[in-house]
Protein backbone atom coordinates (compact mmCIF):
# COMPACT_ATOMS: atom_id res chain seq x y z
CA UNK A 1 0.00 0.00 0.00
CA UNK A 2 0.86 3.74 -0.93
CA UNK A 3 -0.01 6.37 2.06
CA UNK A 4 -0.40 9.73 0.70
CA UNK A 5 -0.35 12.01 3.83
CA UNK A 6 -2.49 15.27 2.46
CA UNK A 7 -1.30 18.49 3.37
CA UNK A 8 -4.55 20.77 3.57
CA UNK A 9 -5.46 24.17 5.14
CA UNK A 10 -8.67 25.90 5.91
CA UNK A 11 -10.47 22.55 4.45
CA UNK A 12 -9.13 23.05 1.19
CA UNK A 13 -5.92 20.36 -0.35
CA UNK A 14 -2.95 22.27 -0.95
CA UNK A 15 -2.08 21.68 -4.62
CA UNK A 16 1.18 19.49 -3.58
CA UNK A 17 -1.70 16.86 -2.42
CA UNK A 18 -2.53 16.71 -5.80
CA UNK A 19 1.08 16.24 -6.75
CA UNK A 20 1.56 13.70 -4.43
CA UNK A 21 -1.38 11.42 -5.92
CA UNK A 22 -0.14 11.35 -8.85
CA UNK A 23 3.47 10.08 -7.69
CA UNK A 24 1.34 7.40 -5.90
CA UNK A 25 -0.58 6.64 -8.82
CA UNK A 26 2.51 6.07 -10.88
CA UNK A 27 4.64 4.12 -8.65
CA UNK A 28 1.10 2.37 -7.50
CA UNK A 29 0.60 0.87 -11.25
CA UNK A 30 4.41 -0.20 -11.41
CA UNK A 31 4.43 -1.50 -7.89
CA UNK A 32 0.92 -3.17 -7.92
CA UNK A 33 0.26 -1.44 -4.70
CA UNK A 34 -3.08 0.11 -3.45
CA UNK A 35 -3.38 4.03 -2.89
CA UNK A 36 -4.67 4.97 0.25
CA UNK A 37 -4.73 8.94 1.06
CA UNK A 38 -4.83 10.30 5.09
CA UNK A 39 -6.19 13.46 6.32
CA UNK A 40 -5.28 14.46 9.56
CA UNK A 41 -6.90 17.00 11.71
CA UNK A 42 -9.07 19.79 12.15
CA UNK A 43 -11.40 19.80 8.30
CA UNK A 44 -10.02 16.01 7.32
CA UNK A 45 -13.45 14.77 6.62
CA UNK A 46 -14.11 17.91 4.76
CA UNK A 47 -10.88 17.38 2.19
CA UNK A 48 -11.55 13.89 2.59
CA UNK A 49 -14.49 14.24 0.03
CA UNK A 50 -12.11 15.72 -2.45
CA UNK A 51 -9.72 13.35 -2.13
CA UNK A 52 -12.34 10.60 -2.76
CA UNK A 53 -12.59 11.89 -6.70
CA UNK A 54 -9.23 10.84 -7.25
CA UNK A 55 -8.84 7.18 -8.42
CA UNK A 56 -7.54 5.69 -4.99
CA UNK A 57 -8.90 2.85 -3.32
CA UNK A 58 -9.38 4.25 0.47
CA UNK A 59 -9.40 7.44 2.41
CA UNK A 60 -8.19 7.85 5.97
CA UNK A 61 -9.85 10.75 7.83
CA UNK A 62 -8.02 11.11 11.73
CA UNK A 63 -9.82 14.19 13.03
CA UNK A 64 -11.10 14.61 16.23
CA UNK A 65 -12.39 17.89 18.27
CA UNK A 66 -9.36 18.17 20.43
CA UNK A 67 -6.83 17.93 17.28
CA UNK A 68 -6.75 21.51 16.07
CA UNK A 69 -4.78 22.59 12.50
CA UNK A 70 -1.27 21.11 12.13
CA UNK A 71 1.15 20.41 14.95
CA UNK A 72 4.78 18.10 14.69
CA UNK A 73 3.85 16.22 17.60
CA UNK A 74 -0.19 15.12 17.11
CA UNK A 75 0.99 14.09 13.17
CA UNK A 76 3.90 12.17 14.24
CA UNK A 77 2.00 10.52 17.18
CA UNK A 78 -1.02 10.12 14.58
CA UNK A 79 0.66 9.09 11.44
CA UNK A 80 2.84 6.29 13.59
CA UNK A 81 -0.19 4.41 14.87
CA UNK A 82 -1.87 4.69 11.01
CA UNK A 83 1.59 3.44 9.86
CA UNK A 84 1.96 0.43 12.35
CA UNK A 85 -1.56 -1.02 11.31
CA UNK A 86 -1.31 -0.14 7.70
CA UNK A 87 2.22 -1.29 7.28
CA UNK A 88 2.67 0.49 4.13
CA UNK A 89 5.31 0.25 1.20
CA UNK A 90 5.74 3.70 0.74
CA UNK A 91 4.76 7.19 2.45
CA UNK A 92 4.22 9.81 0.78
CA UNK A 93 4.50 13.60 1.85
CA UNK A 94 5.04 16.52 0.81
CA UNK A 95 8.72 18.82 0.32
CA UNK A 96 6.81 21.87 1.70
CA UNK A 97 7.61 23.45 4.82
CA UNK A 98 4.65 21.54 6.48
CA UNK A 99 5.93 17.94 5.42
CA UNK A 100 9.67 18.89 6.05
CA UNK A 101 8.65 19.73 9.98
CA UNK A 102 6.98 16.79 11.00
CA UNK A 103 8.56 13.64 7.91
CA UNK A 104 12.05 13.47 9.73
CA UNK A 105 10.72 13.13 12.72
CA UNK A 106 8.12 10.58 11.77
CA UNK A 107 10.82 8.48 9.99
CA UNK A 108 12.69 8.41 13.12
CA UNK A 109 10.55 7.59 15.10
CA UNK A 110 9.80 4.83 13.03
CA UNK A 111 12.93 3.95 12.17
CA UNK A 112 12.60 3.62 8.66
CA UNK A 113 14.39 5.39 5.68
CA UNK A 114 13.48 8.73 4.41
CA UNK A 115 14.53 10.16 0.86
CA UNK A 116 13.42 13.84 1.24
CA UNK A 117 13.09 16.27 -2.08
CA UNK A 118 12.70 13.70 -4.46
CA UNK A 119 12.24 14.04 -7.81
CA UNK A 120 11.96 10.68 -9.74
CA UNK A 121 11.72 7.59 -8.96
CA UNK A 122 12.48 4.08 -11.21
CA UNK A 123 11.68 0.25 -10.39
CA UNK A 124 14.71 -2.06 -11.05
CA UNK A 125 13.59 -4.82 -10.68
CA UNK A 126 11.50 -5.02 -7.45
CA UNK A 127 13.25 -2.26 -6.13
CA UNK A 128 12.40 1.47 -5.23
CA UNK A 129 14.61 3.52 -6.51
CA UNK A 130 14.14 7.34 -5.59
CA UNK A 131 15.80 10.36 -7.17
CA UNK A 132 16.56 13.46 -5.72
CA UNK A 133 18.52 16.35 -6.20
CA UNK A 134 21.65 17.26 -4.09
CA UNK A 135 24.39 20.52 -4.57
CA UNK A 136 21.18 22.55 -5.10
CA UNK A 137 19.69 20.54 -8.02
CA UNK A 138 23.40 20.66 -9.99
CA UNK A 139 23.60 17.18 -9.58
CA UNK A 140 20.76 13.84 -8.69
CA UNK A 141 21.58 11.07 -6.10
CA UNK A 142 19.40 8.26 -7.22
CA UNK A 143 18.64 5.70 -3.93
CA UNK A 144 17.99 2.72 -2.50
CA UNK A 145 15.55 2.29 0.66
CA UNK A 146 17.50 0.14 2.97
CA UNK A 147 15.67 -2.50 4.80
CA UNK A 148 12.10 -3.63 5.06
CA UNK A 149 9.58 -1.05 4.26
CA UNK A 150 8.01 1.17 5.08
CA UNK A 151 10.01 3.51 3.11
CA UNK A 152 9.23 7.12 3.53
CA UNK A 153 9.46 10.02 0.65
CA UNK A 154 9.34 13.68 0.10
CA UNK A 155 8.05 15.20 -3.00
CA UNK A 156 9.76 18.44 -4.39
CA UNK A 157 6.80 20.61 -5.16
CA UNK A 158 6.53 20.78 -9.23
CA UNK A 159 8.20 17.15 -10.05
CA UNK A 160 4.63 15.58 -10.42
CA UNK A 161 2.26 17.27 -12.97
CA UNK A 162 -0.49 17.97 -10.66
CA UNK A 163 -2.86 18.14 -13.94
CA UNK A 164 -2.23 14.40 -15.10
CA UNK A 165 -4.01 13.22 -11.50
CA UNK A 166 -6.47 10.28 -12.50
CA UNK A 167 -9.85 10.91 -11.05
CA UNK A 168 -13.37 8.90 -11.17
CA UNK A 169 -12.54 6.53 -7.94
CA UNK A 170 -14.63 5.58 -5.73
CA UNK A 171 -12.58 5.31 -2.84
CA UNK A 172 -13.74 3.95 0.71
CA UNK A 173 -14.21 6.31 3.98
CA UNK A 174 -12.30 4.92 6.72
CA UNK A 175 -12.17 6.88 10.04
CA UNK A 176 -8.83 6.49 12.54
CA UNK A 177 -9.83 6.95 16.35
CA UNK A 178 -8.04 9.65 17.62
CA UNK A 179 -6.50 9.63 20.44
CA UNK A 180 -3.51 12.16 21.08
CA UNK A 181 -1.92 11.75 24.34
CA UNK A 182 -1.06 15.24 25.81
CA UNK A 183 -0.45 18.21 24.78
CA UNK A 184 1.57 19.23 21.93
CA UNK A 185 4.79 20.64 23.20
CA UNK A 186 5.01 23.17 19.98
CA UNK A 187 1.91 26.53 20.33
CA UNK A 188 1.64 28.59 17.61
CA UNK A 189 1.22 32.08 19.01
CA UNK A 190 0.55 34.20 16.08
CA UNK A 191 0.77 34.01 12.52
CA UNK A 192 1.26 37.42 10.49
CA UNK A 193 -0.11 37.05 6.72
CA UNK A 194 1.36 39.35 4.14
CA UNK A 195 -1.38 40.99 2.18
CA UNK A 196 -3.74 39.12 0.35
CA UNK A 197 -3.56 38.56 -3.29
CA UNK A 198 0.09 39.11 -3.43
CA UNK A 199 1.71 35.85 -1.64
CA UNK A 200 0.70 32.43 -2.82
CA UNK A 201 2.69 32.51 -6.05
CA UNK A 202 2.26 28.23 -6.07
CA UNK A 203 -0.56 28.04 -7.97
CA UNK A 204 -0.45 31.09 -10.32
CA UNK A 205 -0.72 30.36 -13.84
CA UNK A 206 1.75 33.17 -15.27
CA UNK A 207 4.23 34.75 -13.61
CA UNK A 208 6.19 37.37 -14.77
CA UNK A 209 9.73 38.12 -11.82
CA UNK A 210 12.05 40.63 -11.19
CA UNK A 211 15.49 41.07 -10.42
CA UNK A 212 18.87 42.99 -10.01
CA UNK A 213 18.74 44.06 -13.74
CA UNK A 214 16.43 46.59 -12.79
CA UNK A 215 18.53 48.72 -11.69
CA UNK A 216 16.61 50.62 -9.14
CA UNK A 217 13.24 50.17 -7.20
CA UNK A 218 10.95 52.36 -9.33
CA UNK A 219 11.77 50.65 -12.62
CA UNK A 220 9.85 47.41 -10.90
CA UNK A 221 6.74 48.93 -12.36
CA UNK A 222 7.77 47.73 -15.88
CA UNK A 223 7.54 44.45 -14.18
CA UNK A 224 3.64 45.52 -12.61
CA UNK A 225 2.73 46.59 -16.00
CA UNK A 226 3.61 43.67 -17.98
CA UNK A 227 2.00 41.25 -15.09
CA UNK A 228 -1.50 43.61 -15.79
CA UNK A 229 -1.12 43.08 -19.04
CA UNK A 230 -0.77 39.15 -18.93
CA UNK A 231 -3.22 38.72 -15.99
CA UNK A 232 0.05 37.17 -14.47
CA UNK A 233 1.81 37.51 -10.82
CA UNK A 234 4.52 39.08 -9.64
CA UNK A 235 7.94 37.35 -8.18
CA UNK A 236 11.16 38.54 -7.44
CA UNK A 237 14.68 37.04 -6.90
CA UNK A 238 16.43 37.14 -3.59
CA UNK A 239 18.68 40.76 -4.23
CA UNK A 240 15.22 42.76 -4.99
CA UNK A 241 13.76 41.27 -1.15
CA UNK A 242 17.34 42.17 0.38
CA UNK A 243 17.23 45.70 -1.44
CA UNK A 244 13.29 45.92 0.10
CA UNK A 245 11.88 46.51 -3.27
CA UNK A 246 9.31 44.78 -2.90
CA UNK A 247 8.22 43.06 0.59
CA UNK A 248 9.78 39.45 0.93
CA UNK A 249 6.85 37.56 0.14
CA UNK A 250 7.30 38.26 -3.40
CA UNK A 251 10.80 36.21 -3.22
CA UNK A 252 11.00 33.38 -5.75
CA UNK A 253 13.68 30.41 -4.85
CA UNK A 254 15.35 28.51 -2.27
CA UNK A 255 14.83 30.58 0.94
CA UNK A 256 11.03 31.82 -0.86
CA UNK A 257 8.78 30.18 -2.52
CA UNK A 258 8.59 27.14 -4.80
CA UNK A 259 6.40 27.69 -8.04
CA UNK A 260 5.60 25.48 -10.87
CA UNK A 261 3.53 28.01 -13.55
CA UNK A 262 2.53 27.20 -16.71
CA UNK A 263 4.90 30.14 -17.59
CA UNK A 264 7.70 32.22 -16.14
CA UNK A 265 9.26 35.67 -17.04
CA UNK A 266 11.84 36.02 -15.52
CA UNK A 267 13.20 39.73 -16.41
CA UNK A 268 16.73 40.66 -15.22
CA UNK A 269 17.26 37.93 -13.43
CA UNK A 270 20.93 36.26 -13.69
CA UNK A 271 19.62 32.97 -12.18
CA UNK A 272 21.71 32.42 -9.30
CA UNK A 273 20.94 28.45 -8.72
CA UNK A 274 18.89 29.70 -5.30
CA UNK A 275 16.60 31.37 -7.62
CA UNK A 276 16.11 28.29 -10.07
CA UNK A 277 15.21 25.72 -7.60
CA UNK A 278 12.23 27.90 -7.46
CA UNK A 279 11.54 27.94 -10.21
CA UNK A 280 12.50 25.32 -13.11
CA UNK A 281 9.94 23.33 -13.10
CA UNK A 282 7.90 26.03 -14.50
CA UNK A 283 5.97 24.39 -18.03
CA UNK A 284 7.84 27.24 -20.26
CA UNK A 285 10.42 29.82 -18.93
CA UNK A 286 11.11 32.61 -21.13
CA UNK A 287 14.50 34.97 -19.58
CA UNK A 288 14.75 38.81 -20.83
CA UNK A 289 18.90 39.49 -19.80
CA UNK A 290 21.48 41.46 -21.59
CA UNK A 291 24.03 38.86 -20.45
CA UNK A 292 24.27 35.64 -22.58
CA UNK A 293 25.88 33.59 -20.50
CA UNK A 294 23.42 34.27 -17.60
CA UNK A 295 22.89 30.67 -16.07
CA UNK A 296 18.75 31.35 -16.40
CA UNK A 297 19.00 30.74 -20.25
CA UNK A 298 20.24 27.04 -18.81
CA UNK A 299 17.00 26.40 -17.55
CA UNK A 300 15.01 28.55 -20.27
CA UNK A 301 12.94 27.98 -22.84
CA UNK A 302 12.85 30.99 -25.09
CA UNK A 303 15.51 33.34 -24.49
CA UNK A 304 15.82 37.09 -25.42
CA UNK A 305 19.37 38.69 -25.38
CA UNK A 306 18.71 42.15 -24.78
CA UNK A 307 18.63 45.87 -22.77
CA UNK A 308 15.17 44.91 -20.51
CA UNK A 309 14.60 48.59 -20.61
CA UNK A 310 13.69 47.82 -24.41
CA UNK A 311 12.34 44.72 -24.37
CA UNK A 312 10.11 44.75 -21.50
CA UNK A 313 7.75 47.82 -22.61
CA UNK A 314 7.53 46.41 -26.18
CA UNK A 315 6.40 43.12 -24.53
CA UNK A 316 3.47 45.36 -22.67
CA UNK A 317 2.26 46.63 -25.47
CA UNK A 318 1.89 43.62 -27.44
CA UNK A 319 0.37 41.72 -24.57
CA UNK A 320 -1.99 45.00 -23.76
CA UNK A 321 -3.07 44.92 -27.84
CA UNK A 322 -4.08 41.29 -27.50
CA UNK A 323 -6.12 41.60 -24.56
CA UNK A 324 -7.97 43.94 -26.13
CA UNK A 325 -8.36 41.55 -29.32
CA UNK B 1 22.23 29.01 28.53
CA UNK B 2 23.98 26.60 26.91
CA UNK B 3 23.35 26.48 23.17
CA UNK B 4 25.30 23.86 21.04
CA UNK B 5 25.56 25.01 17.19
CA UNK B 6 26.19 21.84 14.70
CA UNK B 7 28.48 22.65 11.68
CA UNK B 8 28.78 20.88 8.73
CA UNK B 9 31.27 20.64 6.57
CA UNK B 10 30.99 21.17 2.86
CA UNK B 11 32.55 21.64 -0.31
CA UNK B 12 33.27 25.86 -0.67
CA UNK B 13 30.18 27.31 -2.85
CA UNK B 14 33.21 28.49 -5.83
CA UNK B 15 34.81 24.87 -6.05
CA UNK B 16 33.57 22.90 -9.67
CA UNK B 17 32.49 19.34 -8.41
CA UNK B 18 32.56 16.94 -10.39
CA UNK B 19 31.56 12.92 -9.76
CA UNK B 20 33.90 10.16 -8.48
CA UNK B 21 34.62 7.33 -10.33
CA UNK B 22 32.11 4.87 -8.75
CA UNK B 23 29.50 7.85 -9.25
CA UNK B 24 28.44 7.82 -5.43
CA UNK B 25 29.79 10.88 -4.49
CA UNK B 26 31.66 13.85 -6.18
CA UNK B 27 35.60 13.75 -5.96
CA UNK B 28 35.96 15.11 -2.57
CA UNK B 29 40.15 14.96 -2.18
CA UNK B 30 41.58 18.03 -3.53
CA UNK B 31 38.17 20.64 -2.41
CA UNK B 32 38.47 23.08 0.43
CA UNK B 33 35.68 22.88 2.76
CA UNK B 34 33.87 25.64 4.65
CA UNK B 35 30.24 25.68 7.05
CA UNK B 36 27.91 24.92 5.10
CA UNK B 37 26.06 28.71 4.72
CA UNK B 38 23.13 28.13 6.88
CA UNK B 39 25.25 26.53 9.79
CA UNK B 40 26.53 30.00 10.00
CA UNK B 41 23.22 31.57 10.73
CA UNK B 42 23.11 29.30 13.34
CA UNK B 43 26.29 30.08 15.09
CA UNK B 44 25.59 33.46 14.36
CA UNK B 45 22.27 33.48 16.30
CA UNK B 46 24.24 30.75 19.19
CA UNK B 47 26.43 33.62 19.63
CA UNK B 48 23.74 36.75 19.79
CA UNK B 49 21.52 34.31 22.25
CA UNK B 50 24.73 33.43 24.31
CA UNK B 51 24.98 37.66 24.79
CA UNK B 52 22.08 38.41 26.18
CA UNK B 53 21.38 35.35 28.34
CA UNK B 54 24.73 34.13 29.07
CA UNK B 55 26.47 30.73 29.44
CA UNK B 56 28.23 29.31 26.49
CA UNK B 57 28.38 27.86 23.13
CA UNK B 58 29.78 24.95 21.87
CA UNK B 59 30.50 23.76 18.18
CA UNK B 60 30.15 20.21 16.92
CA UNK B 61 31.17 18.51 13.92
CA UNK B 62 31.45 14.95 12.09
CA UNK B 63 34.16 14.41 9.66
CA UNK B 64 37.92 14.47 9.25
CA UNK B 65 40.36 17.38 9.13
CA UNK B 66 37.42 19.36 6.92
CA UNK B 67 35.41 18.91 10.52
CA UNK B 68 37.96 20.39 12.41
CA UNK B 69 38.79 23.55 10.23
CA UNK B 70 34.74 24.46 10.54
CA UNK B 71 35.02 23.97 14.35
CA UNK B 72 38.51 26.61 14.27
CA UNK B 73 36.41 28.42 12.72
CA UNK B 74 33.44 28.27 14.78
CA UNK B 75 35.97 28.96 17.62
CA UNK B 76 37.58 31.87 16.14
CA UNK B 77 34.04 33.43 15.65
CA UNK B 78 33.10 33.30 19.18
CA UNK B 79 31.98 29.92 20.11
CA UNK B 80 33.29 29.02 23.50
CA UNK B 81 34.78 25.40 22.73
CA UNK B 82 34.74 22.18 20.39
CA UNK B 83 33.59 18.73 20.07
CA UNK B 84 35.42 16.91 16.93
CA UNK B 85 33.42 13.70 15.80
CA UNK B 86 36.02 12.00 14.21
CA UNK B 87 36.42 8.22 12.97
CA UNK B 88 36.34 6.25 10.09
CA UNK B 89 33.14 4.50 11.00
CA UNK B 90 30.85 7.94 10.55
CA UNK B 91 32.18 7.75 7.08
CA UNK B 92 29.45 7.35 4.66
CA UNK B 93 26.83 8.50 6.88
CA UNK B 94 23.28 9.54 5.98
CA UNK B 95 21.21 12.12 7.62
CA UNK B 96 19.87 9.39 9.55
CA UNK B 97 23.53 8.02 11.09
CA UNK B 98 24.63 11.57 11.42
CA UNK B 99 21.50 12.71 13.13
CA UNK B 100 21.87 9.78 15.36
CA UNK B 101 25.68 10.19 16.40
CA UNK B 102 24.86 13.65 16.92
CA UNK B 103 22.34 12.93 19.36
CA UNK B 104 24.75 10.74 21.30
CA UNK B 105 26.95 13.14 21.55
CA UNK B 106 24.88 15.83 22.89
CA UNK B 107 23.96 13.59 25.43
CA UNK B 108 27.24 12.35 26.40
CA UNK B 109 27.90 16.61 26.89
CA UNK B 110 25.61 16.77 29.12
CA UNK B 111 22.64 17.90 26.64
CA UNK B 112 21.92 21.77 26.34
CA UNK B 113 19.21 23.82 26.40
CA UNK B 114 19.26 24.89 22.86
CA UNK B 115 20.50 23.16 19.86
CA UNK B 116 21.15 24.94 16.72
CA UNK B 117 21.60 23.48 12.95
CA UNK B 118 21.20 25.31 9.86
CA UNK B 119 17.97 24.77 7.85
CA UNK B 120 19.36 23.00 5.33
CA UNK B 121 23.28 21.75 3.94
CA UNK B 122 24.22 22.77 0.88
CA UNK B 123 25.11 19.89 0.05
CA UNK B 124 22.76 17.06 0.77
CA UNK B 125 20.11 20.36 0.86
CA UNK B 126 17.13 18.09 2.65
CA UNK B 127 16.74 19.44 5.92
CA UNK B 128 16.00 16.21 7.92
CA UNK B 129 19.09 16.39 10.21
CA UNK B 130 18.20 18.77 12.42
CA UNK B 131 14.23 17.93 12.94
CA UNK B 132 15.74 13.65 12.70
CA UNK B 133 18.12 15.35 15.86
CA UNK B 134 15.66 16.64 17.47
CA UNK B 135 13.39 13.22 17.26
CA UNK B 136 16.59 10.88 18.74
CA UNK B 137 17.33 13.39 21.23
CA UNK B 138 12.87 13.56 22.43
CA UNK B 139 13.26 17.41 22.25
CA UNK B 140 10.53 19.84 20.70
CA UNK B 141 11.31 21.58 17.94
CA UNK B 142 11.01 24.45 15.09
CA UNK B 143 12.12 24.58 11.32
CA UNK B 144 12.54 27.69 9.01
CA UNK B 145 13.33 29.68 12.25
CA UNK B 146 13.88 33.79 11.32
CA UNK B 147 13.70 35.30 15.15
CA UNK B 148 14.55 33.23 18.14
CA UNK B 149 13.71 34.72 21.82
CA UNK B 150 14.43 32.74 24.70
CA UNK B 151 13.24 33.02 28.33
CA UNK B 152 15.73 31.19 29.93
CA UNK B 153 14.13 31.05 33.56
CA UNK B 154 10.74 29.90 32.21
CA UNK B 155 12.31 27.24 30.38
CA UNK B 156 11.25 27.98 26.71
CA UNK B 157 11.57 29.99 23.45
CA UNK B 158 9.85 32.05 21.34
CA UNK B 159 10.55 31.77 17.55
CA UNK B 160 9.32 33.01 14.45
CA UNK B 161 8.87 30.46 11.01
CA UNK B 162 8.74 32.01 8.20
CA UNK B 163 5.86 29.86 6.12
CA UNK B 164 5.36 29.54 2.43
CA UNK B 165 3.94 32.41 0.62
CA UNK B 166 5.47 35.13 3.08
CA UNK B 167 3.54 33.81 5.84
CA UNK B 168 5.16 33.77 9.73
CA UNK B 169 4.20 32.17 12.35
CA UNK B 170 5.28 33.02 15.95
CA UNK B 171 5.34 29.17 18.02
CA UNK B 172 6.16 28.65 21.69
CA UNK B 173 7.96 25.71 22.81
CA UNK B 174 9.53 24.38 25.55
CA UNK B 175 13.55 24.38 26.27
CA UNK B 176 15.23 21.88 25.84
CA UNK B 177 14.55 22.12 21.62
CA UNK B 178 16.30 21.90 18.81
CA UNK B 179 15.88 24.94 16.06
CA UNK B 180 16.85 24.59 12.56
CA UNK B 181 17.80 28.07 11.17
CA UNK B 182 16.63 30.35 8.06
CA UNK B 183 19.36 32.01 5.85
CA UNK B 184 19.03 35.41 6.43
CA UNK B 185 18.10 35.18 10.00
CA UNK B 186 21.31 37.51 10.78
CA UNK B 187 24.41 38.85 9.42
CA UNK B 188 27.39 35.97 10.88
CA UNK B 189 30.66 38.08 11.70
CA UNK B 190 34.03 37.71 10.56
CA UNK B 191 36.41 36.04 13.19
CA UNK B 192 38.50 38.78 14.10
CA UNK B 193 42.43 38.36 14.31
CA UNK B 194 42.25 38.29 17.85
CA UNK B 195 39.14 35.47 17.80
CA UNK B 196 41.56 33.45 15.98
CA UNK B 197 44.54 33.79 18.61
CA UNK B 198 41.95 33.19 20.97
CA UNK B 199 40.74 29.69 19.31
CA UNK B 200 43.67 28.10 19.43
CA UNK B 201 43.65 28.47 23.52
CA UNK B 202 40.19 27.04 23.59
CA UNK B 203 38.96 23.39 24.14
CA UNK B 204 38.79 20.95 21.87
CA UNK B 205 37.50 17.26 22.45
CA UNK B 206 37.53 14.21 20.08
CA UNK B 207 35.40 12.03 20.15
CA UNK B 208 34.93 8.71 18.40
CA UNK B 209 32.28 6.09 18.13
CA UNK B 210 33.52 4.17 20.95
CA UNK B 211 33.55 7.33 23.01
CA UNK B 212 29.88 7.64 22.44
CA UNK B 213 29.19 4.05 23.03
CA UNK B 214 27.56 3.88 19.56
CA UNK B 215 27.74 0.02 17.52
CA UNK B 216 29.16 -0.32 14.21
CA UNK B 217 25.89 -0.47 12.50
CA UNK B 218 23.87 2.49 14.07
CA UNK B 219 26.72 4.92 12.33
CA UNK B 220 28.67 5.73 8.83
CA UNK B 221 27.31 3.72 6.21
CA UNK B 222 25.98 1.18 7.95
CA UNK B 223 23.91 3.12 9.67
CA UNK B 224 22.62 4.43 6.94
CA UNK B 225 19.35 4.04 5.88
CA UNK B 226 19.79 4.33 2.09
CA UNK B 227 22.36 3.10 -0.27
CA UNK B 228 23.64 5.94 -2.58
CA UNK B 229 23.05 3.70 -6.30
CA UNK B 230 24.32 6.65 -8.93
CA UNK B 231 24.84 10.11 -9.09
CA UNK B 232 24.34 11.99 -12.30
CA UNK B 233 24.07 15.64 -13.63
CA UNK B 234 20.68 15.88 -14.63
CA UNK B 235 19.39 16.47 -17.91
CA UNK B 236 18.29 19.46 -19.04
CA UNK B 237 15.16 18.95 -19.89
CA UNK B 238 15.15 22.37 -22.25
CA UNK B 239 18.07 23.88 -25.04
CA UNK B 240 16.89 27.69 -24.70
CA UNK B 241 15.86 29.14 -28.43
CA UNK B 242 17.17 32.99 -28.37
CA UNK B 243 14.77 34.90 -30.41
CA UNK B 244 17.08 37.64 -32.58
CA UNK B 245 15.91 40.95 -34.03
CA UNK B 246 14.96 44.02 -32.49
CA UNK B 247 13.25 44.71 -29.41
CA UNK B 248 9.77 45.07 -31.53
CA UNK B 249 10.59 41.89 -33.46
CA UNK B 250 11.74 39.75 -30.59
CA UNK B 251 9.09 40.56 -29.06
CA UNK B 252 6.07 39.90 -31.46
CA UNK B 253 7.80 36.36 -32.50
CA UNK B 254 8.07 35.85 -28.56
CA UNK B 255 4.40 36.06 -28.23
CA UNK B 256 3.12 33.78 -31.70
CA UNK B 257 5.93 30.92 -30.15
CA UNK B 258 4.14 31.22 -26.52
CA UNK B 259 1.01 31.10 -28.09
CA UNK B 260 1.33 28.50 -31.11
CA UNK B 261 4.59 26.30 -30.37
CA UNK B 262 4.47 26.09 -26.36
CA UNK B 263 0.45 26.72 -25.85
CA UNK B 264 1.10 28.95 -22.98
CA UNK B 265 -0.76 32.07 -23.71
Amino acid sequence: MILVIAEHKDNKLKSITSELLVFAQRVGRDFGQPITAVAVGAGASVVAEDLRKSKIDRVIVAESSELGEYNPDAYVQILSAIIEKESPFLVLIGHTTQGMDFAPRLAVACRKPLIAGCVEYEKQGDRLILTRQIFNAKMNMKTAPKGEPAYFATSTPGAFPADELETGGSAELASFPVSFAGKPRRTVVERVEAPKGQTDLSSAPIIVSGGRGLKEKANFNLIFELAEALGASVGASRPVVDADWLPREYQIGSSGQTVSPRLYIAVGISGAIQHLVGMQNARCIVAINKDADAPIFKVAHYGIVDDLFKVVPALTRICKDLKQA
Amino acid sequence: MKIISCIKPVPDPASRLTINETKTWIKDQDLTFVASEADNYALEEALRLKERHQGEVAVVSMGGEEAARVLRSGLAMGADRAIHLLDAKFKGADEFAAAATLAKAIEKDGGADLVLTGVQSDDLGTGMTGTMLAEFLGWAHATVVVGVEADPDKKSVKVKRELEGGINETVELPLPAVLTIQFGINQPRYASLKGIMAAKKKEFKVWSAADLGLSDDAIGKSGAKYEVREILIPERKSKVEIISGTPDEAVATLVEKLRKEAKVL
